[in-house]
C-alpha cells in the first residue's frame, strides 16, 4: 500500500531520476553500482524528507545526499587522491593542440569536438580523479551553479572553482590523447615546425 | 576627460585566458564582463578560442548524458516505491 508520503516523494523525485542515475553512473563506473547508489541515496532522502525545507532547492538537496552517500560508500576506494600534475594545465589546451596540427588547420576546430564519440567523452570523464569529475559533472552536465555545487559537495567556492577549471583542462588533455590513440590524429599529421 | 583615455582599463589576451572559465559560466561581475567582451570583439584569436571553449562545454554536456528511456525511469520509480519503508 502506497502512502501519501511515498506518493509525494515519488512526485518530487521523478524529474531528477535521470540526472541522479547519470551522475551515479559516472561516479561508480557501472550500472549495478549506480543503481545501488541511487537507491541508497533515495532511501536516505525519503527518511529525511521532513527535514527538507519546502520551497528550497529540492534538486540540490537530493544531489547533496547522493554525493554524501557516494563518499561514505566509496571512502576506501577514494581515500588516496590520485596525483595530478598541475604544471602543464594550460588554458585552451585542446584548441592550441589542434591549431598546431597542420592537417587540421583548414578544418573548423569545433568539428573535432562534434566528431568525438559519446564513449570517448564518458571515458575521459570516468578517468578524472573523482573530486574533479564530480564538480565537472555537477556544473557542465547537470547545470548547477557554483554556489549550489559548494553546498552539494560541502566545500568553499574557491575549491569548487579550482576543481572545475582543473577538471575541464584535464578532460581536454585526455580527449586529445584518445584522439591520437584512436587515430583521429595520426603521426603523419605532423605538427608545425 | 579624454586625456585619461590611455589609463582606461582594458583586457589583454592574458586576461582573457585568466577569466575565460568564469566568463563562460557567466559569473564575472558587470565590469569584467564588459572588458572581456570588448576585448574579444576586436581580438579574433581570442574570440575563436572562446567559441571553441563554449562548444567544448556544450559537447561535454551533450555527450555525457545517458538518455534513459521513459520505461526505465518508470520501472525504477516503481521499484523504489515498493522498497521504501
Ligand atoms: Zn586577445
Amino acid at each position: 500500500m502506497v502512502t501519501d508520503k511515498q506518493k509525494e516523494f515519488a512526485k518530487l523525485i521523478e524529474p531528477h531520476l535521470p540526472s541522479l542515475y547519470n551522475t551515479a553512473l559516472r561516479m561508480t563506473h557501472n550500472q549495478n553500482d549506480a543503481e545501488d547508489l541511487v537507491q541508497d541515496a533515495l532511501f536516505k532522502a525519503y527518511r529525511a524528507l521532513d527535514q527538507f525545507q519546502k520551497d528550497t532547492n529540492f534538486r540540490a538537496w537530493v544531489f547533496r545526499i547522493l554525493v554524501n552517500t557516494f563518499i561514505t560508500a566509496y571512502r576506501k576506494a577514494i581515500r588516496q587522491p590520485q596525483k595530478v600534475s598541475y604544471d602543464d594545465m594550460e588554458e585552451f589546451f585542446l584548441y592550441k593542440r589542434l591549431d598546431e596540427t597542420v592537417t587540421l588547420q583548414e578544418v573548423p576546430k569545433e568539428e573535432f569536438l562534434e566528431n568525438l564519440f559519446d564513449d570517448d567523452v564518458k571515458e575521459a570523464l570516468d578517468n578524472l580523479p573523482y573530486q574533479f569529475r564530480l564538480v565537472v559533472l555537477l556544473c557542465d552536465v547537470e547545470g548547477f551553479s557554483y554556489n549550489e555545487i559548494a553546498n552539494i559537495i560541502n566545500a568553499p567556492l574557491g575549491t569548487v572553482m579550482s576543481r572545475l577549471y582543473r577538471g575541464r583542462k584535464l578532460l581536454q588533455r585526455y580527449l586529445w590523447n584518445y584522439a591520437k590513440k584512436r587515430g583521429y590524429i595520426t603521426d603523419e599529421f605532423l605538427p608545425k615546425k | 576627460m579624454s586625456s585619461y583615455q590611455k589609463n582606461k582599463p582594458e583586457f589583454n589576451c592574458a586576461d582573457i585566458e585568466e577569466y575565460v572559465q568564469q566568463y563562460l559560466d557567466n559569473v564575472l561581475d558587470e565590469e569584467k564582463k564588459r572588458l572581456f567582451e570588448e576585448h574579444i570583439e576586436y581580438c579574433l584569436p581570442c574570440d575563436k578560442k572562446i567559441e571553441f571553449e563554449r562548444k567544448f562545454k556544450e559537447i561535454v554536456r551533450l555527450k555525457a548524458k545517458e538518455n534513459l528511456p521513459h520505461e526505465t525511469i518508470d520501472r525504477k520509480l516503481k521499484e523504489l516505491l515498493e522498497n521504501l519503508y
